[in-house]
């Protein structure tokens, strides 16, 4: 088997071990706690949601896998605690840009990357960027479950382990429970996860994926390998955990993304980002015509 | 001829040819039973004579701790522990070395990295054992003299590197297949968490592939046990009974393993018919019966890692 | 925009950034582990490979002038390849490996002809088949449809002709010799061996080039080669049978190999490195003998390669023993090998794992991996107590040491024959039973072809494991020292690791550090050889 991948690391140095940071417990009371006005949720007038904070923003940014350009100057601005549906026929770089923003293209040799990523102020591709750390404040969710051949409990300690977060009974299950999946395994968290059904081992997935509370949460069309039944019980929880992290999910299925999401970005034909913005608008009343043409279906 | 015998079964002469070629073939795959059967028959049925002869008996074959045909001893336990020693010891090289190997290639390595180490190591596995044997009489025994262990000319220490040598290969490429059998999207799982590579490679990747990895140390050792000639050259063959209040004097004096013992029963003086001499089949019935088993053990543990990923 | 809370700063900051010095530790602690251990092997090598050669005997000038011809050409090309042209490279080395491969081989045949079968009695064996195979073939041409008849006529006219019925009616070969006049040695070879191997190549260009023209051609330059021994022998001081033995397979080879490469038209280049090689030894070789340097005074020379073992060490050599070992493998070749690919075969294109006879399969399959696992000296139990205590074999014969060593690595050869066809897509089967073939059409015309080169190498690698078993041997009583050399297959012989088991037992220096060392390096050489020629087989496969 082919894995071209390289640890993706920036740092050159031979650094101790990470702490804490210090100033980590400050930040997670602020997003819980904190309801001024820099937060999202308040309607105007019209019932659309105000301006809220840009949780990360691209600027022309450009992926290269070797001489095919899959993704062309993207440039948006995701905003915070709110569901952001990417969309597009298949092999338009939708999951390409996804994997740009937690830096996991640096796991493929051949691709290339130009363009900025700006998450909390900073390039995420610039060379004192280390990827390791930035993939701790941004969690992924797979397409295929990926549980770990451990124990439930296991699974979702491993994200709290690896990030020298304390494994508490508490967390562990406060994870679950926020993945709606306490319910229905409390008890066996002794088993295998691989013992779970599908829809059961996404939402483990999920649960891995939150328990060391990152900021920013994206999702590779989650529910895509599903039934029917699991794929609404995933996307209850998504429209959940938004209340507290910002997702962004890619899915092919736009109803999907009409349902759940409440900005979404079109990408068509070789990487280009047509049109973005709020869910409704680009639905009921798109700019492009291509889009349009898109969304009723008339190809893809 | 008309349509309709040209579709009906008309052409028995090919079905003729088709046959014999079956039951040829099918000759040549069960020859193995046949050759597995022999193998029990011989074993038992010779053992069973040795155990016929008056010097001996089986309880004292299992309980007696001295192994001297000249005189009428015939316990088991001295030979037997000269192999637990070079399979331990052996082990003890072996082991960390493959593993380590195993790790590197599957999870570390960039492909010119693989393209010179893993031909490298298939010609190790190539080299006969009566090279290696060669190696630890002549080279590694005098070398570790050098550094002023003090080993006899023929010990166990020196034998049991080259055991430990002789199955590196076998351990890492074992090993090697099971890890990279892990699949890939179990380590995006664990880089999406925000695990460094070792994180992953150490926490996510060899944890999975342990069964696989435990059966390749079990065939291994297997083939540890069961080797002859590195032990008959460098370890020769006089019978020692492992001291547990000088474990370093074992391996620094010379042992008889059983193999060793298996080959002095027919190469030495012993007359065709002598109790000696039968020896060897109990000595490799003993033997049989343990590799035997491990290579269950092995296949048991490896089948059941081939399940977690259906 | 991006607010400022105050945390951003520092989320990549040196203090975030993951610690790697565990990871790179144990990255390195990994490859050094593996790295010492080839090195220490290939540190014992080394020192193997100088007390047989012994080089730092030699001349400096001999060195030097050696080095300068030889060596420094090589690298150099070696070089070029590497940087510039990679295709040519693999041409380069395939192209100076096969003449050694195939020269090994006919080391092999010509110790055959030596002791074994007279040229004659190849000769007229040779005929023989060519004889039988012409009436087997022309029957199915004439007779098309009557099946069985042509299977009959196809087991019964090679026995009849070729070795009769016993007391009742003579084999073709039995009244050859009858005949007044009977070719002499040189003729034989020519006519039974140089023609037949010229017939095959020619055969196979033409096959592959489509050209009757260029098939004849190829034959011609084979038979030439092998015939310029008339005349080329004896001024090099060869004589003509050994240049005919050695020069046809190698002429042979090196033709089929050439038209491919200037067929396929990548890395021509590298047909110029056996010539430089060759240009350069002979070179060193003639300028050395000119100048008078002394070449190393090695164990390892060709004095130790054709004589047989003495107690003074350096008398002693190897030759008796190479024969023995040659018979052994042509042994194993034709008994364990055939019944090995036909067990696979069996086991992968007809076994059901339905039912009862399902799980016969399926016990078969699971005793062939045990089988693998036993030690090799049970093998020699088996060997001795069968073989010879049961059937009454003779002790330590080629015949008894072949099946023994055969029985050993049988399931070795089963187990790669089985992964290589198992490597062939399903659907080129499915295609073959949808145009109505049989299964065994199926299987000869298209599994077997395309598992071809994962048979050979399976088969290389188990054959280099064959030669290298000694334990077996010793159960069996094959000789600790022989004199001289087997002169049949049932009569007792030695063979090459036995021999150096029983050299590593003599307490003198200078056979336990220098013929010992010699004879370790000639097993080294022939299996690692093999090996090689296995592995790039296998890579070659792999990129088509």
């Amino acid at each position: 088997m082919r894995r071209v991948e390289t640890d993706g690391g920036v740092s050159t140095a031979d650094d101790a071990e990470s702490t804490a940071d210090p100033t980590e417990t400050d930040s997670d009371s602020e997003k819980l706690v904190d309801v001024s006005s820099s937060f999202t949720v308040s309607d105007d007038d019209e019932g659309r949601p105000q301006a809220a904070e840009t949780a990360i923003e691209t600027r022309d940014l450009d992926v290269y896998y070797g001489d095919d350009q899959a993704l062309q100057s993207v440039s948006m601005e995701i905003p915070e605690r709110q569901v952001t549906a990417l969309i597009g026929p298949s092999g338009c770089g939708k999951s390409t840009f996804l994997r740009c923003l937690n830096r996991m293209n640096d796991l493929i040799d051949i691709a290339h990357v130009d363009g900025e990523v700006r998450f909390k102020d900073k390039n995420i591709y610039d060379e004192d960027v280390d990827p390791v750390a930035l993939r701790r404040k941004i969690g992924m969710v797979f397409q295929q479950p990926n549980p770990f051949p451990k124990s439930i409990y296991d699974n979702v300690g491993f994200g709290l382990e690896v990030q020298d977060k304390p494994v508490t009974d508490e967390t562990v299950r406060r994870a679950l429970e926020r993945a709606a999946l306490l319910e229905e395994i409390d008890g066996r968290l002794d088993e295998s996860g691989l013992e779970l059904s599908g829809g059961q081992q996404q939402r483990l997935c999920i649960a891995r994926a939150i328990a060391p509370d990152p900021d920013v949460i994206l999702m590779d069309e989650p529910a895509s390998a599903l039934d029917p039944v699991a794929t609404s019980k995933i996307e209850d929880l998504i429209t959940d955990l938004a209340e507290e992290y910002t997702v962004i999910i890619v899915t092919h299925n736009m109803q999907q993304a009409a349902r759940i999401s409440d900005k979404t970005a079109v990408f068509l034909t070789g990487g280009e980002l047509v049109e973005y913005g709020d869910t409704e608008a680009i639905f009921e009343n798109p700019d492009n015509q291509r889009v349009e043409d898109y969304i009723t279906g008339k190809f893809g | 001829m008309n349509g309709e015998s040209a579709l009906t079964r008309g052409a028995t002469d090919r079905d003729v040819k088709e046959k014999l070629v079956g039951v040829l073939l099918f000759s040549c795959a069960a020859l193995t039973i046949f050759v597995t059967a022999s193998i029990l028959f011989t074993l038992v049925y010779d053992t069973v004579t040795f155990f016929g002869f008056e010097e001996t008996s089986i309880i004292g074959f299992l309980t007696e701790l001295e192994w001297e045909p000249r005189n009428g001893f015939y316990g088991v336990w001295p030979l037997v522990s000269s192999t637990l020693i070079v399979t331990v010891v052996s082990a003890l090289v072996a082991i960390p070395i493959g593993t380590a190997a195993a790790v590197y290639l599957s999870e570390y390595a960039s492909p010119k990295m693989r393209s010179v180490i893993k031909p490298a190591l298939e010609i190790l596995a190539g080299i006969p054992t009566v090279v290696y044997g060669y190696l630890a009489l002549v080279y590694l025994t005098p070398w570790l003299r050098s550094i002023g262990l003090p080993l006899g000319s023929f010990n166990l220490l020196s034998a049991s590197i080259m055991v430990g040598i002789l199955i590196v290969p076998m351990v890492s490429s074992l090993s090697e297949d099971a890890m990279s059998a892990v699949p890939d999207s179990l380590r995006q799982a664990g880089y999406g968490l925000g695990a460094t590579k070792y994180e992953v490679s150490t926490r996510i990747v060899i944890p999975a592939a342990v069964s696989g990895v435990f059966s390749s140390y079990i065939l291994a050792l297997s083939r540890a046990i069961g080797e002859t000639m590195i032990v008959v050259m460098a370890g020769g063959l006089q019978t020692n009974l492992f001291d547990p209040l000088d474990p370093f004097g074992s391996l620094a004096g010379s042992g008889r393993t059983m193999t060793a013992a298996m080959v002095n029963a027919v190469t030495s003086d012993a007359t065709g018919g002598s109790p000696e001499y039968y020896s060897m089949f109990a000595i490799g019935l003993s033997l049989f019966a343990i590799t035997f088993l491990m290579n269950l053990a092995s296949n048991r543990i490896a089948a059941r890692y081939r399940e977690v990923y259906q | 925009m991006a607010s400022e809370t105050p945390t951003s700063e520092t989320w990549f900051g040196s203090a975030e950034k993951v610690g790697r010095l565990r990871g790179r530790v144990f990255k390195w602690t990994c490859l050094g582990a593996t790295v010492l251990t080839l090195a220490l092997m290939l540190v014992f090598l080394l020192y193997v490979a100088n007390d047989a050669f012994r080089p730092l005997s030699a001349d400096p000038g001999w060195l030097a002038t050696m080095g300068l011809t030889v060596v420094v050409p090589i690298a150099l090309l070696a070089g070029y390849y590497y940087r510039r042209d990679r295709s040519a490279g693999q041409v380069a080395y395939t192209a100076l490996g096969l003449p050694v491969l195939v020269a090994l081989a006919s080391g092999g045949l010509w110790l055959l002809f030596r002791h074994i079968v007279t040229p004659r009695e190849w000769f007229v064996l040779v005929v023989s088949i060519v004889v039988a195979g012409g009436i087997v073939v022309g029957h199915s041409r004439v007779r098309h449809d009557a099946v069985t008849e042509r299977l009959v006529v196809t087991v019964l006219v090679p026995l009849l002709v070729v070795v009769g019925i016993p007391t009742v009616v003579p084999g073709l070969g039995q009244l050859l010799y009858l005949l007044p006049v009977l070719p002499n040695t040189l003729f034989s070879l020519l006519l039974g061996f140089v023609l037949p191997v010229a017939a095959v190549v020619g055969w196979r260009i033409r096959d592959v080039r489509d050209d009757d023209r260029d098939g004849a051609i190829a034959a011609g330059i084979t038979a030439v080669g092998g015939l310029a021994g008339l005349a080329v022998g004896p001024l090099v001081g060869i004589h003509p049978t050994s240049w005919f033995v050695f020069a046809a397979p190698i002429v042979g080879a090196l033709v089929v190999y050439v038209e491919h490469v200037v067929r396929t038209d990548k890395g021509r280049s590298g047909l110029a490195f056996p010539v430089v090689v060759a240009a350069g030894i002979a070179a060193g070789l003639a300028a050395t003998q000119l100048l008078g340097f002394a070449g190393p005074n090695a164990w390892l020379d060709m004095q130790f390669l054709t004589s047989p073992h003495s107690t003074t060490p350096t008398d002693a050599g190897i030759y008796p023993t190479l024969v023995g070992s040659v018979l052994i493998l042509i042994v194993i070749v034709l008994s364990a090998f055939p019944v090995g690919i036909g067990a696979a075969i069996y086991l992968e294109e007809y076994a059901t794992s339905q039912g009862r006879f399902g799980t016969v399969m399926e016990l078969i399959q699971v005793n062939i991996a045990n089988l693998a696992g036993v030690p090799s000296i049970v093998y020699g139990v088996l060997g001795l107590a069968i073989f010879i205590n049961l059937i009454g074999m003779g002790r330590g014969t080629a015949v008894v040491a072949g099946f023994t060593v055969g029985l050993l690595i049988l399931p070795i050869i089963i187990i790669s024959t089985q992964e290589a066809i198992r490597a062939v897509p399903d659907s080129h089967r499915q295609a073959s039973y949808a145009m109505g073939a049989t299964k065994w059409q199926t299987v000869r015309n298209v599994v077997l072809p395309e598992s071809l080169a994962g048979i050979f190498t399976g088969t290389i690698l188990a054959l280099g494991r064959a030669i290298g078993e000694t334990a077996p041997l010793l159960m069996i009583g094959v000789a600790a020292t022989v004199r001289v050399s087997p002169d049949s297959f049932l009569s007792r012989t030695g063979a090459m690791p036995r021999q150096i088991f029983s050299w590593s037992t003599q307490i003198t220096t200078e056979f336990r550090y220098g013929v010992l060392a010699a004879g370790v390096v000639t097993l080294l050489v022939v299996l690692l050889t093999m090996n090689a020629a296995a592995i790039v087989l296998r890579n070659r496969s792999q990129q088509n």
